[in-house]
């Protein structure tokens, strides 16, 4: 027979035969099931392991299965080993074809045949299944792509193998393992392929993901040998000049895509063609191209690349806000609190939405957002207290000048003898003495933190420094100072 | 001759010999008779006098200008304190018009006592903090309105090693930071009930406050987040989670890493909590000296019994509500020797075996909480008396198979019995408290609901306890004679509970009147008394400060008349059921000032105009009110508006100053109620005249001033009610 020709041509092969020499393998169904199960179990294990190795697998069955579908995205070798598996496949599907014709015509013919024929289709599977692993194993790292399609493409290649098993996810195949006992040889083979694969492709795989996360601002990690890429510099009016389209090939700017394109003619017949001149359909980038990376044109800067520790910029956006942020003025002011400054306007119009937001204030004037944020900030920094929010500050001060002490707060001097008034009536107190008694003695009723005021109410002749505006958030960080700069006005 | 014959008077002694002598004196009595001999002496007394508690703020100023060497001094009985007072108190003691020599009291004070003080806010805190340099100890736990502008004036304060904050409502995370990097030295910190407070400040306080011994963090809605930060806190002695929702086993797990010096946990009623949490405690503290897990185990299991096993120095345990086998008692007595106090309440399981195998190791048993173990019987007492000789307390409610057996034996051996809670047992009986009475220490005795004793067995009692300052007789079968016997033995009687007692009449009230130190008396519906009964008691026991008398519907007004005019002390009030007119009720509210709490549905006399006006009289000041809740729609809004105010859920800014300032009088009379007609005697327009000039000056007219000048006027009240306020 030709086909038992082709069985030692698998190196694996005979190896495994001798292995699986035992009383089990009389036992048709079980031997037909076990090395697909032992692929399944191997599958779940890595399941277990790293999960996103799993669907990997999945994929390259998908691909194993429907051979024609396999993409050009691989080296000549994988196309090789996948047609190799794909007559394989095929020499099988006859014999056991022949088995099926001749099992309905002689029933009584000797068990040496029959026998033989087992072996060899169990031979043929066994061959199948290491080229299959091995395969599938080098077409880990890219394979991701493929993870939509898992599930279904696992249940196609259980029905392929005549034995329909329940899909392979989940502890639902632990029931199957004790009877993989014989199997879990070929188990052990995929999985140290599958590592050494995997530990090559490593690093390629995780560049590719950065670049993915990466794709506005490239600040750190971007480690390219120089000398690997081109390096473009654009000038400074160029990078200020409000273009939102950019050459890729020289980084000259354009209001509209369509100047753009018309300029990329200039740069070879190649984006001349009705194609090129058409709107982009998000094809490009099929055949390799060189790698750009971007200079800022200021000197001195390390994205500049006169310096010693160069670091590029990858696209021109980012050039255009690393440039505005660092070296131009903020000239964008928000409207709302009047103190920030922004030279990106995409950046004023992220700070406009949480403005006013920032309620959690500390007493060195610094805001935040987020009360954990303030309360990690005050842990850092001796001294420093969560400041009072202003509209609770004022309301127990407020009422408390209307009334009758309304003027005589204002006279200092008068305080004493607002005193001794009082004092006549012991029950009831007008509300305005305490503030009375907070005026008396200003150094010591400040906290320490609030030296300026301090200052100010020792030397009253001294211009007020920092505190022109009495309205400034600073005011009333001051704690029991909410009363003050109106009193001292007078 | 010897010169102490020349001296023939003792008032000639030198002043610093005499601080000398009252130095020596150290019990409170002696030294209250040594400062009533004289004005020197009393002088004396004041000058050395470190610790000062006021009942009534009008004589604030003038004690605290006698003491100058006051250490502690405690408001927490004149809750109306507030800024203006603390600035008059400040301003007034030093002389002339140089403020910076602010009384002398402040220049000492460590201690300061501010609970329940719901008027104070940040200006008067502050001055407070900033006037007395070595503040160390603050409380203000129960000052409702207290925020976090309070805790930043309190945070000047730097030298402060312990605050109280227990229900301070409005302190969130801010005011808690304020504090904990304000006060850097704080050793003992109580959070109770500050419900705003989250993980982020409990994070904080935990990083500043390294130095902090004692942290109470009870009823707050913390997480595991907290205990993993309280662990960092390396001189931790005592640690509160009681009813810490959010809390489970792996917090508790950060707690056994952490937390090297603790010693008192106390996690009952933590519903997250399992035994294997408590085991975590246990494992990583050996040390323990107190562990509090009641209601929060369903049962001591194994597991934790194994490691409780190796708390030698165990000397608390509670473990309230849980499950207990025999053989857990077996090995808690054989192991934790030193167990002084051990909760046992409505724990299933106990037994008499159990008892008797637990008391066979513990020997140094003070207190003992059997409460609910309703299996135990005489035979268990027996083991306990025979055992514990040191016992000074035992809870035995609800058990009611001790019959006076148990109770012989225990008087027999536990002389230093102070306190016995036999509730509900049944079998307790006159003879029963015949041999109870030889426990002459005995202070504290709870009879409620013991059907079986008489004047008789209270007579025992009455003369062999003479120390004796609580006794419930709830539903006692008791009678005019057993109180007569009980006035003239139980003389330090301080709480008495009358509740259904329904023989006693007037004359057994007027026993009631000679305990001149009774401050809470709870008589409820005792048919038999009348206004006669009432006056003898308010008459004589001055120190009254808290009066149920829910369903006496037979004293009439000539009672509550007696009532308003001899109880200036009383806080709290029940007259719910009862048969008091309009009048009276004004009268009540309106000159009893001390009054916080009183209770007032089913006053079927009163109408709404009464209610109206005798609120309109005391809603400055009580904090809780409690009235059928229709009234909330035919009573005028401003009432209730400064009902709510002042009520303990204190929300608005408004001190009663403030309010004060608002008001707007209005006579009740021009609304033709029902008063002046009785009278036929509408107002005259003098009349009419002197009260608007009156209101004039609205700083000095309290509502009950007010009040007082209403009955002037034509001998019947006059409402005086807070209209819109008014901005000046």
């Amino acid at each position: 027979m030709d086909l038992k020709d082709k069985v030692p041509q698998h190196p694996s092969f005979t190896q495994h035969q001798q292995k699986w020499e035992d009383p089990s393998i009389l036992d048709y169904s079980t031997r037909i099931g076990s090395p697909f199960l032992a692929f399944n179990q191997s599958h779940t294990s890595m399941l277990s392991d790293n999960r996103i190795k799993a669907p990997v697998q999945d994929g390259v069955v998908n691909q194993l299965v429907q051979a024609s579908k396999v993409q050009d995205w691989d080296p000549s070798a994988m196309l090789d080993n996948l047609s190799f598996l794909e007559q394989k496949i095929h020499q099988l599907q006859d014999l056991v074809h022949l088995i099926i014709g001749r099992k309905g015509q002689v029933l009584g013919r000797p068990d040496e045949l029959v026998v033989q024929q087992q072996q060899l289709v169990t031979a043929d599977l066994t061959s199948i299944i290491v080229q299959l692993i091995s395969t599938a194993g080098s077409l880990l790292p890219s394979g991701k792509h493929t993870l939509p399609a898992a599930t279904p493409s696992l249940e196609q290649s259980g029905q392929f193998g005549g034995v329909v098993f329940p899909s392979a996810q989940g502890p639902l195949n632990d029931g199957f393992q004790p009877q993989n006992a014989g199997g879990s040889k070929v188990s052990g083979l995929p999985n140290s392929v599958d590592i050494s694969r995997k530990n090559g492709n490593e690093q390629n795989h995780i560049i590719e993901e950065h670049e993915l996360k990466d794709e506005e601002d490239v600040e750190e990690g971007e480690s390219l040998i120089p000398g690997t890429y081109e390096i473009l510099q654009l000038e400074k009016e160029e990078i200020l000049a409000p273009h939102t389209h950019f050459c890729t090939i020289c980084g000259k700017g354009f209001k509209r895509d369509a100047n753009l394109r018309m300029h990329m003619r200039g740069h070879g017949d190649e984006y001349k063609t009705p194609g090129a001149l058409a709107k982009p359909n998000k094809e490009s980038g099929s055949e390799p191209t060189i790698i750009k990376r971007y200079s800022c044109p200021y000197t001195g800067c390390k994205r500049n690349k006169d310096h010693k520790k160069f670091q590029p910029l990858k696209t021109i956006l980012c050039v255009k806000n690393h440039y505005k942020r660092t070296h131009c003025d903020k000239s964008y002011i928000c409207s709302r609190c009047n103190t920030k400054k922004f030279s990106v306007i995409a950046d004023l119009k992220t700070h406009e939405k949480h403005c006013g937001k920032d309620k959690w204030l500390c007493s060195c004037g610094t805001t935040f957002s987020r009360k954990d944020k303030l309360f990690g900030h005050i842990a850092l920094f001796q001294g420093h207290t969560p400041a009072i929010p202003l509209e609770e500050a004022k309301a127990p001060a407020g009422p408390s000048d209307q009334g009758d002490g309304n003027q005589s707060t204002n006279k200092v001097g008068s305080m004493n003898f607002n005193f001794s008034s009082n004092v006549s009536s012991e029950s009831e107190v007008q509300s305005s003495t305490d503030i009375k008694g907070s005026i008396d003695d200003p150094a010591g009723y400040f906290s320490p933190l609030s030296f300026d005021t301090c200052n100010f109410g020792g030397f009253h002749e001294f211009p007020r420094p920092p505190f022109d505006d009495s309205e400034s958030s600073l005011a009333f960080l001051l704690s029991g100072s909410c009363n003050y700069p109106q009193k001292s006005e007078d | 001759m010897s010169p102490f014959q020349s001296n023939k008077n003792i008032l000639s002694l030198t002043e610093d010999i005499l601080v000398r002598i009252y130095e020596i004196l150290v019990s409170e009595s002696d030294r209250k008779s040594f400062r009533l001999v004289c004005r020197d002496f009393h002088r004396i007394d004041s000058l050395t006098r470190k610790h000062l508690r006021v009942l009534r703020i009008e004589f604030l100023p003038t004690l605290l200008h006698k003491c100058p060497r006051l250490q502690s001094l405690d408001l927490s009985a004149c809750p109306r304190i507030e800024d203006g007072v603390v600035s008059l108190l400040l301003s007034r003691v030093g002389p002339g018009s140089n403020s910076l020599s602010l009384g002398n009291w402040t220049r000492g004070l460590k201690r300061l006592v501010l609970s329940r003080a719901t008027g104070l806010r940040f200006s008067g805190l502050e001055m407070l903090a900033r006037s007395c340099p070595f503040l160390e100890s603050v409380d203000v736990s129960y000052c409702c309105g207290i925020g976090d502008r309070e805790a930043a004036a309190l945070s000047s304060a730097v030298g402060l090693r312990e605050l109280k904050m227990d229900k301070c409502l409005r302190l969130t995370d801010v005011g808690l930071a304020k504090i904990a990097v304000g006060c850097l030295k704080l050793e003992k910190l109580s959070l109770k009930w500050c419900m705003e407070i989250t993980d982020l400040g409990v994070d904080l306080l935990c990083k500043k406050c390294v130095d902090l011994k004692y942290l109470d963090v009870s009823y707050l809605k913390v997480t595991n987040e907290s205990l993993r930060s309280i662990a960092s806190l390396l001189k931790l002695e005592v640690l509160g989670l009681m009813v810490c929702p959010l809390i489970d086993d792996v917090g508790l797990q950060f707690i056994e890493h952490g937390c090297p010096s603790l010693k008192v946990i106390d996690v009952s009623r933590c519903e997250g909590l399992s035994s294997s949490g408590l085991i975590f405690v246990v494992r990583g503290h050996g040390d323990l000296l107190e562990l509090n897990a009641g209601y929060c185990l369903p049962e001591l299991s194994t597991a934790l019994l194994h490691q409780i096993k190796n708390l030698k120095h165990l000397e608390v345990i509670r473990i309230d509500g849980a499950r207990i086998s025999e053989s857990s008692f077996q090995v808690i007595s054989a192991n934790c020797k030193s167990l002084v106090e051990i909760g046992l309440s409505k724990c299933v399981g106990v037994t008499n075996m159990g008892v008797m195998r637990l008391v066979s190791g513990c020997i140094n048993l003070r207190v003992l909480n059997l409460t609910c173990c309703r299996s135990i019987t005489d035979a268990a007492i027996s083991a306990i008396a025979d055992s514990c000789r040191n016992l000074v307390c035992l809870k035995l409610e609800s058990c009611s198979m001790i019959t006076e057996k148990g109770l012989f034996q225990l008087a027999s051996f536990c002389l230093l019995l102070e306190e016995i809670d036999l509730t509900d047992c049944c079998g307790v009986n006159d003879r029963g408290l015949e041999y109870l009475s030889k426990c002459s220490e005995l202070s504290c005795l709870k009879l409620g609901l013991c059907a079986n004793i008489s004047d008789k067995g209270l007579s025992y009692i009455s003369s062999n306890c003479k120390k004796i300052h609580e006794l419930d007789l709830y539903r006692c079968r008791i009678g005019d004679d057993g109180l007569d016997a009980l006035s003239t033995g139980c003389k330090k009687l301080r709480k008495l509970n009358l509740s259904y007692c329904n023989e006693v009449s007037d004359r057994g009230l007027g026993y009631i009147g000679r305990l001149e130190e009774l401050s809470d008396l709870e008589m409820r519906a005792l048919h038999k008394i009348t206004g006669v009964g009432l006056e003898a008691v308010v008459a004589g026991c001055k120190r009254l400060a808290d009066l149920d008398m829910k369903h006496c519907e037979k004293v009439d007004d000539s009672g509550f008349l007696s009532l308003s005019y001899y109880s200036r002390n009383l806080r709290q009030i029940n007259l719910s059921y009862c048969a008091i007119s309009d009048t009276a009720l004004c009268m009540v509210m309106g000159n009893l000032t001390r009054l916080q709490e009183a209770k007032l549905v089913h006053l079927r006399n009163v109408t709404v105009e009464g209610f109206e006006l005798a609120l309109g009289a005391c809603c400055e000041r009580v904090k809780k009110v409690k009235l059928l809740a229709t009234l909330r729609f035919v009573l005028s809004s401003e009432i209730l508006e400064t009902l709510h105010a002042r009520g303990d859920n204190h929300r608005s800014w408004c001190t009663a100053a403030q309010l004060t300032c608002c008001l707007i009088l209005r006579l009740y009379y021009e609304r033709q109620p029902l008063s002046c007609h009785a009278h036929g005697n509408p107002p005259s327009t003098e009349h009419r005249q002197r009260t608007v000039e009156m209101a004039k000056f609205p700083h000095y007219l309290s509502s009950a001033n007010f009040f007082t000048i209403g009955r002037f006027i034509d001998g019947r009240p006059i409402l005086v009610a807070c209209n819109q306020p008014q901005v000046h």
